[in-house]
């Protein structure tokens, strides 16, 4: 380094930069945000491998198997109302760029409401599943079946809550970097459960049902 | 839904009662005692000095990233001690418990503690030292150190990195608390299926430990993603990638694996717990279970945290030898690259954890070959290190000792790695105390490079150089007692000896235990004399006043501002020329040039809150332990409502002016060239305040902060 | 991006996929296996469609870093789950070779 050394003008080198304002808050947030949910998404995969592992036959115990109790067309209503969940938010979204809060606000309670019919559907089915002895205590299948699903409603749970914190302060505050950062937040967190949810339908109930 | 509990339980008071106080042992009834004298007397100190409001504003409320540091690494070495004590307790007992003519005391009928007993020293020891000595120690040093490197003023988030560091700190009570109310998991630190099932272990020892990890796993993961972000988007004008110091790039690195490896041990705790409170049956011996899946999930996470604790430790010492050589690094891109391989492949050697589970031996090569690829890069790393220092101009200060001993022990270490890392000499050595002095020898690297870093940072910390006589007195203790206990460790280990023994069935072992005794003793020696390091090196402080450079041969941007740092790290902005600035600057002539204009900066409020999430995290886990299910649901409740309100106050935080910072730097400047350090001699209380030296007298909370409070120094 | 048209075409794209995938497997129109491959590449689409349309990763320059971030991630969640059940299938073959097999 110092082969160059003698090119060096101490009264042209640049050593302070007062003008520097550092990072743009938003992005900054919403990448440590986003790194969250990847780790997030880490529990899953992890979760995934589990039921990987416990979904030989042996794994059910010679108790009853998805393929007993999943009903692709009951969850398939689930699918779509969180998928039309995640729609509305995007809805709510594209009105927040034309800064019209009502739109957002009513994209906002779209996606909540329809997060409670897809929470209420799947507690149904839980409670239905019980009914009939299959319990996450049944066997090691049903429990990796149960905490699977379980954890990705536990997380639309969490995320309706959120929702209705940003309607509150939505309203009450308006677009601020923080409530227009938490939205987008919020838009990340909510769009990746519609995505896991894709891998849960598909390779939990649909292909617990399948074999 | 909810299992039905083995003995009492009530809805008040979960399965919480008197009985569960141990009273009657002769060993932690006068410790806890002692802690309980010793608690009241800090508490009356603390307000005989009248240190309340001090304590408040300075430490407990802070968000500022050098403070949580210290507090991080106050933690760790607290937690260090405890470890050390657990690991004297298991030295002593097997020395004692040899043969079976040897007696017993305290109801054991070998030694003095019971398999029960010592079953919860080994364990608690394990879980300590990982999770809450090496982990707060190194997140420590990446707080305090990381930021200042790349030219920051905080971190990205200081509020979270506030929690992070407050839910640390309740992992560090949960699992302190476990001595005293209730009994600890006797399961080893990472646990076996199905022994911590609820029908095999129906205490609340390993719920205990269930949720001291869980703890642990989400304080560091929030301060994972903290330091990620902070390295990526808050770097100085200038500081391009490939002019970060090595020590930036292995904690960007060691996080990435923390935040990809660590919701795996969430997961695996969070089914151990659904196995224990709902009766699922994950990793049971029946019903479907799989008990090897358990040990799969754990060390899915188990082997990339080794890499999370020994990539930091990789960059402390690639800080510490260039300085005490004057040479620049050798091979820089190698080592950020060594650095990456290093974490890329930690993803995918964790089966060499379980060997003789018996996958076969397709899987059993190809986890083996993963292994012994990791020398490659690690390799590198110790070749570039060794030409580092090869024709440099070496000062051999008790850093650079600490930081050789590292190098050392990775040899060590890394070659019984190799070993180990062939299935069939794996088979042989499998749960042999071999395996542990490996393991030991890889943590000692982590130690000697936390204390090599403890005595080179200290001055940038604190103002003043720690004491290098008693370092070295201490270096040369610690390095005779590691050799002592660990060399006898490798050879009982090819003599077949098995870990975790609480009676030692051979009596021809004998000499080798009594002499890793003798290397127990020395450490104690050594805990001593840091003991006295930190005595001498506070009474010699002013002496031993430190220039911002502390070293007068330091090269990264840290050295650049004041030592002590001032809470807003540099009062202008550096603008980043080269790998090595500070070395840059002072090759150029233009080292001690200061800003000619100082302008308006933006800091972040102080706040309670994350001390109050962080002891209602505390709540949780205890409720949750003694299964009190009430107040588990009042703590979550507490710290969602604790979390919504914090995000409708949100934190404006507050500004210093130019004029304000131009004063505080001339402050320093003057303080700097002052010799008699008047400021630091009012004795211990002040200590730290000195060691903020230019802190505000009463930093605005967040809230209820008002333009008007903000007054000058 | 965040525009109404890309929030629609998510939506009906990963809608229609799976509306296909659950159609099939309810009707077992193919043998198990050639199932599992059909179902597996309507969830790969539908998660492209969506990462692409609803979480907005792309390579465009204000949010470049969640992009290299999920592509650093993707392949851990494929050592994840494929080699522990490498793993685990291989396990079981050597220790229970009458439960070999999934399911």
């Amino acid at each position: 380094m110092s082969s160059h050394g003698n090119t060096v003008d101490p009264k042209k080198t640049v050593l302070w930069d007062a003008e520097y304002h550092g990072h743009d808050v938003i992005s900054t947030r919403s990448l440590g945000f986003f790194l969250y949910l990847l780790s997030d998404g880490m529990i899953f995969a992890t979760l995934f491998a589990a039921y990987g592992v416990l979904s030989y036959s042996h794994n059910y115990f010679g108790g009853p198997t998805p393929s007993q109790f999943v009903h692709p067309w009951y969850t398939f209503t689930q699918t779509v109302s969180l998928f039309l969940s995640v729609l509305a938010y995007g809805m709510g979204m594209a009105a927040m760029k034309n800064r019209n809060r009502g739109g957002l606000i009513s994209g906002l309670l779209g996606a909540l409401v329809l997060g409670v019919v897809f929470l209420c559907l799947d507690v149904h089915d839980m409670t239905d599943l019980a009914r009939q002895g299959i319990t996450i205590a049944t066997s090691g299948g049903t429990s990796a079946f149960i905490i699977l699903t379980q954890v990705h409603a536990a997380h639309i749970f969490f995320g309706l809550i959120w929702i209705l914190v940003m309607v509150a302060q939505v309203s009450s505050k308006g677009f601020t970097t923080d409530t227009v950062g938490r939205l987008l937040s919020l838009r990340m967190f909510w769009h990746l459960q519609a995505i896991i949810w894709v891998f849960v339908y598909v390779f939990v109930y649909l292909w617990g049902y399948i074999s | 839904m909810l299992v039905q509990l083995p003995g009492g339980w009530n809805p008040l008071l979960g399965r919480l009662a008197l009985d569960q106080i141990p009273y009657d042992n002769p060993i932690l009834a006068p410790l806890f005692v002692a802690v309980v004298i010793g608690t009241l007397v800090m508490l009356g100190l603390i307000t005989y000095y009248r240190k309340w409001g001090y304590l408040w504003k300075e430490w407990l409320t802070t968000v500022d990233h050098k403070k949580l540091g210290v507090m991080y690494i106050i933690i760790g070495l607290v937690m260090l001690f405890r470890g050390f004590i657990d690991g004297l307790m298991i030295r002593t007992q097997q020395v004692w418990a040899n043969g079976p003519h040897s007696s017993g005391v305290f109801g054991a009928v070998h030694g003095y503690l019971t398999p029960f007993h010592f079953g919860q020293v080994y364990s608690a020891h394990g879980l300590i030292m990982i999770l809450l000595a090496a982990t707060p120690l190194l997140v420590g040093f990446m707080n305090i150190i990381v930021p200042i490197q790349i030219g920051a003023r905080d971190m990205a988030y200081p509020y979270l990195n506030a929690l992070g560091l407050w839910i640390t700190a309740a992992a560090a009570v949960l699992i302190m608390i476990s001595l005293f109310v209730g009994d600890f998991a006797h399961n080893g630190w990472f646990g076996y299926a199905p022994i911590f099932e609820l029908q095999y272990s129906p205490g609340v020892g390993v719920d205990y430990w269930i949720w001291t990890l869980q703890l642990t796993a989400l304080g560091t993961t929030l301060g994972g993603i903290n330091l990620l972000v902070t390295i990526i988007k808050m770097r100085a004008p200038g500081m391009t990638w490939f002019r970060l110091p090595i020590f930036v790039w292995t904690s960007l690195s060691a996080n990435i694996i923390a935040l990809t490896s660590f919701p795996a041990l969430q997961v695996a705790l969070g089914l151990v717990a659904a196995d224990r409170y709902f009766g699922s049956h994950f990793f049971t011996a029946g019903f479907g279970g799989n008990l090897m899946l358990y040990t799969n999930l754990f060390w899915l996470w188990g082997h990339p945290e080794v890499y999370f604790v020994i990539l930091p430790a990789f960059g402390m010492m690639s800080e510490i030898f260039p300085t005490f050589s004057e040479k620049p690094l050798f091979g820089y891109v190698t080592m950020v690259a060594a650095s990456f391989a290093i974490a890329g492949v930690s993803w995918m050697v964790w089966l060499h954890h379980f060997f003789t589970m018996g996958a076969g031996p397709q899987v059993n090569s190809f986890f083996s070959v993963a292994t012994m690829l990791v020398g490659i890069p690690t390799g590198v790393k110790v070749f570039n290190w060794a030409f580092t220092m090869y024709r440099g101009r070496i000062t051999y200060s008790a850093a650079m000792l600490w930081a050789i001993g590292a190098l050392f022990m990775l040899l060590v270490g890394g070659m019984t790695g190799m070993m180990l890392a062939v299935p069939a000499i794996n088979y042989m050595v499998h749960n042999s105390v071999f395996v542990i002095a490996h393991f030991h020898s890889m943590l000692l690297v982590i130690v000697y490079a936390i204390f090599g870093s403890v005595i080179f940072w200290f001055p940038k910390v604190f103002g003043f150089r720690l004491d290098e006589h008693w370092a070295k007195v201490m270096f040369w203790l610690f390095t005779a007692g590691s050799m002592l206990v660990f060399v006898p460790m490798y050879m009982l280990g090819f003599m077949g000896m098995t870990r975790r023994l609480d009676y030692v069935f051979n009596p021809a072992w004998h000499p080798y235990l009594a002499v890793m005794e003798a290397g127990i003793a020395v450490y104690c020696l050594s805990v001593l004399s840091f003991v006295m390091l930190l005595y001498v090196s506070i009474r010699d402080r002013v002496k031993n006043r430190a220039e911002a450079d502390a070293w007068g041969s330091s090269r990264s941007l840290e050295w650049l501002t004041h030592s002590p740092v001032p809470f807003y790290n540099f009062a202008v902005t550096p603008h980043v020329n080269a790998r090595d600035e500070v070395a840059w600057r002072r090759e150029h002539g233009l080292d001690g040039r200061q800003p000619d204009r100082y302008v308006d900066i933006h800091m972040p409020s102080n706040t309670g809150m994350a001390l109050y999430i962080g002891a209602l995290t505390f709540v949780l886990g205890f409720a949750l332990t003694w299964r009190i299910w009430w107040l588990s649901l009042l703590a979550l409740v507490a710290i969602i409502l604790l979390m919504v309100i914090r995000s409708f106050r949100g934190d404006d935080g507050y500004t210093i002016t130019g004029a304000e910072l131009e004063r505080m730097e001339k402050d320093a400047l003057r303080n700097r060239t002052r010799a008699d350090g008047k400021y630091v001699t009012d004795g211990l209380g002040q200590l730290a305040g000195a060691a903020m030296a230019y802190s505000r007298n009463s930093p605005p909370m967040g809230g209820n902060s008002s333009s008007g409070s903000q007054s000058g120094i | 991006m965040s525009s109404v048209r890309g929030y629609l075409s998510g939506f009906l794209i990963s809608g229609l996929l799976m509306l296909a995938a659950t159609y099939m497997a309810a009707t077992h129109a193919f043998p198990p296996f050639g199932l599992l491959m059909v179902i597996t590449v309507c969830a790969a689409i539908a998660t492209i469609a969506q990462t692409y349309f609803l979480l907005h990763i792309d390579t465009a320059e204000h949010n470049i870093w969640n992009t290299v971030s999920l592509v650093l991630f993707i392949p851990l969640f494929v050592l994840t789950i494929g080699l522990t059940w490498w793993m685990f299938s291989q396990l079981y073959l050597h220790t229970m070779p009458a439960m070999a097999g999934m399911h």
